[in-house]
């Protein structure tokens, strides 16, 4: 008979012939932070949030039509419909505020800590990529249930790029793909909301993260090597 | 470089182990936000207005919380009119964008030396000051 530790311990072997999996995993985890490094969890909390969009999000565009005519039926086919669609849906919208607010919380961390301090500048840019990222998503996604709130918002939001000087008007328009909020504007920010924003915010959020793995926590009672 | 420097030899009773101690608390915390995530999404699930009509405009139209600082202080620029008739959109977007500016090279405006709150306090100020204005705008714009 088949014995599994004996099975899963020659799989093993039979990978890490092949490459060096418990090196990676030493790398990856064996790391040391300093005792005073205090992050209460809230960068971490927002890679969670992360995830669950990610998740959520996946199941929601299986059910989704991004078209005018389509948009808001498929919504109420999820919300009263599909079992549990209302939970998948409302989590979403859940955990896109709350990922906002950890991102701000995030930041106000880093800000009170002085953590940006050299040599920790790079990561402190690409986390503002990222929060700009994550205002993003919640712009485009605001707008795809097609309801009197998303079409509004969404006209209001894109006519305050609209006042941005001299590029104002191409903004808009480039914005809303013609003069008005219409279904050239909800495919396309449909399709930056599941294409093109996830792939920004997964190549950052790598970079983020490779970034304090070299590093390490800043140790916010040592602030004396910048 | 600063990893190094930071976790020499003599140090090493003021480090923890990432795995598992950091990771088994950073699980936790994902626990109880899952939690709490189910909870507010059974109790307020999402809602969903009257389908989009393009041309009935409703009485309060706002962006999402996060925007509204924005959109608030766009709206409240117009005291500035008496400069010209452009002042107002000019002001009202370029300072917000001129603040994000800031914000994203503050390590290279920030130059204090020392890392702890205490030594910078014209900075925590700043932040304090910043943070009231961007919050009081935010609940003028939800209650106007």
């Amino acid at each position: 008979m088949l014995n599994p530790t004996r099975v899963s311990q020659g799989l093993y072997n039979w990978i890490e012939d092949r490459v060096p999996i418990q090196a990676w995993i030493a790398a990856l985890l064996h790391v040391t932070i300093p005792r005073s490094a205090h992050t209460y969890y809230l960068g971490g909390i927002t890679l969670f949030c992360f995830t669950v969009q990610a998740t959520t999000g996946i199941l929601l565009a299986l059910y989704y039509q991004p078209t005018p005519e389509t948009a808001y039926n498929s919504i109420l086919v999820i919300m009263n419909q599909l079992n549990f669609g209302w939970l998948i849906r409302s989590v979403h919208a859940w955990s896109a505020n709350l990922m906002i607010v950890f991102c701000i919380l995030h930041l106000l961390r880093v800000v009170v800590q002085g953590a940006y301090k050299k040599p920790r500048e790079l990561t402190w840019m690409v986390g503002m990529g990222l929060l700009f990222v994550t205002l993003g998503f919640g712009f485009t996604g605001y707008l795809l249930p097609w309801d009197q709130r998303a079409f509004w918002a969404t006209t209001v939001g894109t006519e305050i790029a609209g006042a941005v000087p001299f590029v104002g008007d191409f903004v808009r328009e480039f914005l809303r793909g013609g003069a008005d909020v219409s279904a050239a504007t909800l495919t396309r920010f449909f399709g930056v909301h599941v294409l093109v924003l996830p792939v920004v915010l997964a190549g950052l959020l790598l970079v983020h993260i490779i970034l304090i793995h070299e590093q390490g926590l800043a140790d916010p009672e040592r602030g004396d090597e910048a | 470089m600063s990893r190094e420097l930071e976790s020499r030899a003599p140090r090493e009773k003021n480090l923890l182990p990432f795995w598992p101690h950091y990771v088994l608390s950073e699980f936790i915390a994902w626990y109880i936000i899952l939690g709490i995530l189910i909870i507010l999404a059974a109790l307020f699930p999402a809602g969903l207005e009257e389908p989009a009509n393009a041309l009935q405009t409703p009485e309060h139209v706002k962006p999402e919380w996060y925007f509204l600082a924005v959109y608030q202080f766009l709206k409240v620029a117009s005291v500035f009119s008496f400069l010209s008739s452009e002042a107002p959109r000019l002001i009202g977007i370029l300072l917000p964008a001129f603040g994000m500016a800031l914000l994203f090279f503050l390590p290279f405006l920030d130059r204090a030396p020392k890392r702890p709150a205490r030594y910078r306090p014209l900075l925590l100020l700043l932040t304090v000051t910043t943070l009231g204005v961007i919050i009081a705008l935010t609940i003028w714009g939800q209650y106007s």
